[in-house]
């Protein structure tokens, strides 16, 4: 799809999305699947009438409904009335019982959606409707049900409402619904229910504003912006969703006040001599053409220069299509800014739109001379012409004392005029090593291109690598339709302090580079073992000492009693210690805590009992 | 002047084993101990090396730790400090002494790595 660009300001909002031919096509195989029940026939039925396409088979489709109708129940019989109400030739047999329950429906203490399918029930089956007892029951519904989706089934039921009853206040509801949309970047307005009640809001309220003739608040804007929310997705979920996007469009291309227009380009928008036309495409939102519009371009100006070159110029329609021969203008090539404008009707929306157009040409290139010039010019230039395609005959020796030189020109073959493409490069290829080198060509303000090479100068690009080149010119640009790549002539360059040719090795970018072996962490340089175990050794002497000067003092346990407090203390305090060493070698602290605590605990007890008989001792003596 | 620092030292060491009790000198001889240990852990470090840093510290605070509070149960035993004392028996000091060794041994062996 080709998308327009939207100017802020002097133009408005032009749709992004709408349905085209094959997204209409989509919809229509998803609205015509196998209908399982009652719902989904309506949904098939009805969808496929508004998109304008047939339903098949309209008797066994009438055999259908009759056969799943429900009399008793209010949803049933809303579904067979609509759909037998589209199609032909489908009478549905309607019994008193019946239209009591449909009549009884309308109070304010049903649904909405109960109210909605009982009235549209009773108009579809041609029973008479007590109009403004609906429109009360609607009223006191609306506030109670504050949704979008209730307010938009009251929107619909009061379209099916006789014309002189009192609808102006549901039809208020329209521009408080419209308050609540959520304006996306400027581009979308939905609601954030989501895309089947965005689509049934616009339809319910061009339904009302049509059936009531009075035009929906909506501005412009705001209809373009809605038209992108409901058209952007492509694939729909379920059949209810396809079901309103269809209802959307159908109202969007068929109500009395605002039809949004579409206009896009038939393939690219691009005109050139062998095609000199430029087509557009001018549908509704369902890529319906809008036959009776009229298409002309405001004006056109070159984005290069900005020179006017169309003022209000007419397209002219054939065959479904608006075609305006461009060429016959006789642009330059490049870039023009279109505006058009749709006309015609005055219920259009968004009919002025921007459009870029491309004029290409075909280039050739002229005079292409070439020759080899001394530096001191001492010796004259022997200048060769080359015809384009062919190459040059003989081939050009150029070595440090010389220059190789090229001129030419590039010329548009349609009009002569002398053209500046965004590429002009020279390309030297050398033959035996695949190297090549290119150059940029640059026009001089006569836009004669000119090229020079300075054998001595430019070596270093060769690498200083002799041979023979192959010379190409490359030539190409957006608006040429013959980009040129071609071989003028084979040159010979010799180089002064030629060094050995090196085979030019691709570039070595993917190749695997050498391994990085991981360098683990050194361990700490540790003292030899001998001096760890003198130290040892000497740091476990003073205890010797202290144990020898114990038994010099006379320290004894001669006065070790064997009650059981005291070896229970004993035996606690050694589990302690050895507690410490399990510690130092397997547990973590909170193992560690959890043992001390118990054994801790046992040693404390045995231990404040031993004290006290010690203390007792103690005094006693 | 060397004279009188003999002589010093010489009556001091009299007067220790003289009026010390047996109790105190057993305490004593285990300060000592506790002392030429964390001396020679001390030199170990300043000879060979502070690797691994964390072993030296551990054992080096068990010393000074311990040596800390053998002087408090010194202090608290010793009969001429019973008045300072009054609400603290030997058997309480004791029972400290213990607990407090509980403590620090507990920080000791989570250091020493």
């Amino acid at each position: 799809m080709f998308s327009l660009l939207a100017l802020a300001g002097a133009q408005g909002l032009t749709p992004a999305h709408h349905l085209s031919l094959p997204d209409v096509a989509r919809l229509q195989s998803l609205l015509s699947q196998q209908f399982t029940d009652l719902e989904s026939a309506y949904y098939s039925v009805l969808g496929l009438t508004k998109l304008g396409a047939a339903v098949s088979d309209h008797k066994q489709v009438c055999r259908f409904i009759k056969s799943q109708l429900d009399p008793t129940s209010i949803d049933s019989v809303f579904f067979a009335a609509e759909a037998s109400q589209a199609i032909s030739g489908c009478e549905i047999p309607v019994s008193n019982e019946t239209r009591d329950i449909l009549l009884a429906a309308v109070s304010e203490d049903s649904t909405m959606t109960q109210i909605h399918r009982a009235v549209s029930a009773l108009s579809s089956l041609g029973l008479p409707v007590a109009s403004q007892e609906v429109v009360g029951a609607l009223t006191a519904r609306i506030n109670k049900e504050d949704n979008v989706m209730a307010i938009t089934s009251a929107l619909q039921t009061a379209a099916r409402l006789s014309k002189q009853a009192e609808l102006g206040g549901i039809l208020e509801e329209i521009e408080d619904l419209t308050a609540r949309l959520d304006d996306l970047g400027g581009i979308y307005l939905q609601f954030e229910e989501g895309l089947e009640a965005t689509a049934m809001f616009v339809t319910a309220a061009y339904s009302l504003s049509d059936h009531v003739d009075m035009e929906p608040p909506l501005k412009e804007d705001q209809v373009i912006q809605l038209v992108n929310s409901i058209f952007s997705k492509k694939s729909w979920d379920s059949l209810a969703e396809a079901f309103s996007v269809a209802s959307a469009a159908a109202a969007l291309s068929n109500n009395r006040f605002h039809v949004p227009v579409f206009v896009s380009a038939q393939g690219p928008a691009t005109v050139s001599h062998s095609q000199p036309t430029l087509q557009l495409l001018v549908t509704d939102v369902m890529s319906q053409p809008l036959a009776s519009a009229n298409v002309l371009v405001e004006s056109a100006y070159a984005v290069a220069s900005k020179s006017i070159i169309l003022n209000q110029a007419p397209f002219t329609l054939n065959d479904g299509v608006f075609e305006l021969n461009f060429m016959s203008k006789q642009p330059a090539s490049g870039y023009y800014q279109f505006t058009i404008a749709v006309t015609g009707d005055s219920r259009l929306v968004a009919n002025h739109v921007e459009l870029k157009v491309k004029v290409s040409t075909e280039v050739a290139v002229a005079n292409m001379d070439l020759s080899v010039v001394d530096k001191d010019q001492s010796i004259g230039t022997k200048t060769t012409r080359v015809d384009y395609p062919s190459k040059a005959k003989s081939s050009f020796t150029a070595d440090s004392h010389q220059n190789f030189a090229m001129s030419f020109q590039l010329v548009d073959v349609n009009t002569g005029v002398e053209l500046t493409p965004h590429q002009t490069f020279v390309r030297l290829h050398n033959q035996k090593t695949g190297q090549e080198v290119v150059f940029v060509a640059e026009p001089d303000s006569k836009n004669l291109y000119k090229f020079e090479l300075d054998t001595a100068e430019r070596k270093s690009e060769f690498d200083s690598i002799s041979g023979t080149y192959s010379l190409y010119l490359i030539v190409g640009d957006a608006t040429l339709e013959n980009p040129i790549l071609w071989n003028v002539a084979d040159v010979v360059l010799k180089f002064v302090d030629e060094e050995a040719p090196a085979t030019i090795q691709a570039k070595t970018l993917y190749v695997p580079k050498p391994e990085i072996q991981h360098l683990f962490r050194e361990p700490e340089k540790k003292p030899p073992t001998v001096v760890s175990n003198t130290f040892t050794a000497l740091v476990m002497s003073p205890f010797l000492l202290l144990l020898i000067l114990w038994f010099k003092l006379g320290a004894n346990i001669s006065n070790f009693s064997f009650s059981p407090s005291t070896i229970l203390f004993h035996v606690g305090h050694a589990a302690m210690l050895g507690l410490m060493y399990v510690y130092w070698t397997h547990l973590n602290m909170f193992q560690t805590l959890k043992y001390l605590a118990i054994i801790g605990g046992v040693t404390f007890l045995a231990g404040n009992r031993m004290l006290a008989q010690k203390a007792v001792k103690r005094y006693v003596s | 002047m060397s004279n009188s620092v003999i002589s010093v030292i010489s009556r001091f060491l009299e007067e220790y084993s003289s009026s010390t009790p047996n109790k105190l000198k057993v305490v004593d001889a285990y300060l000592l101990y506790i002392l030429l240990t964390g001396a020679l852990q001390f030199l170990y470090c300043l000879l060979v090396g502070t690797f691994p840093f964390n072993s030296f510290l551990s054992g080096f605070i068990s010393c000074v730790g311990s040596f800390i509070l053998a002087v408090c149960l010194r202090i608290q035993i010793n009969p001429q400090n019973k008045g300072e004392f009054l609400s603290i028996s030997p058997e309480r000091a004791f029972a400290d002494f213990l607990f407090a060794h509980t403590v620090l041994h507990l920080v000791v062996m989570n250091f020493i790595g």
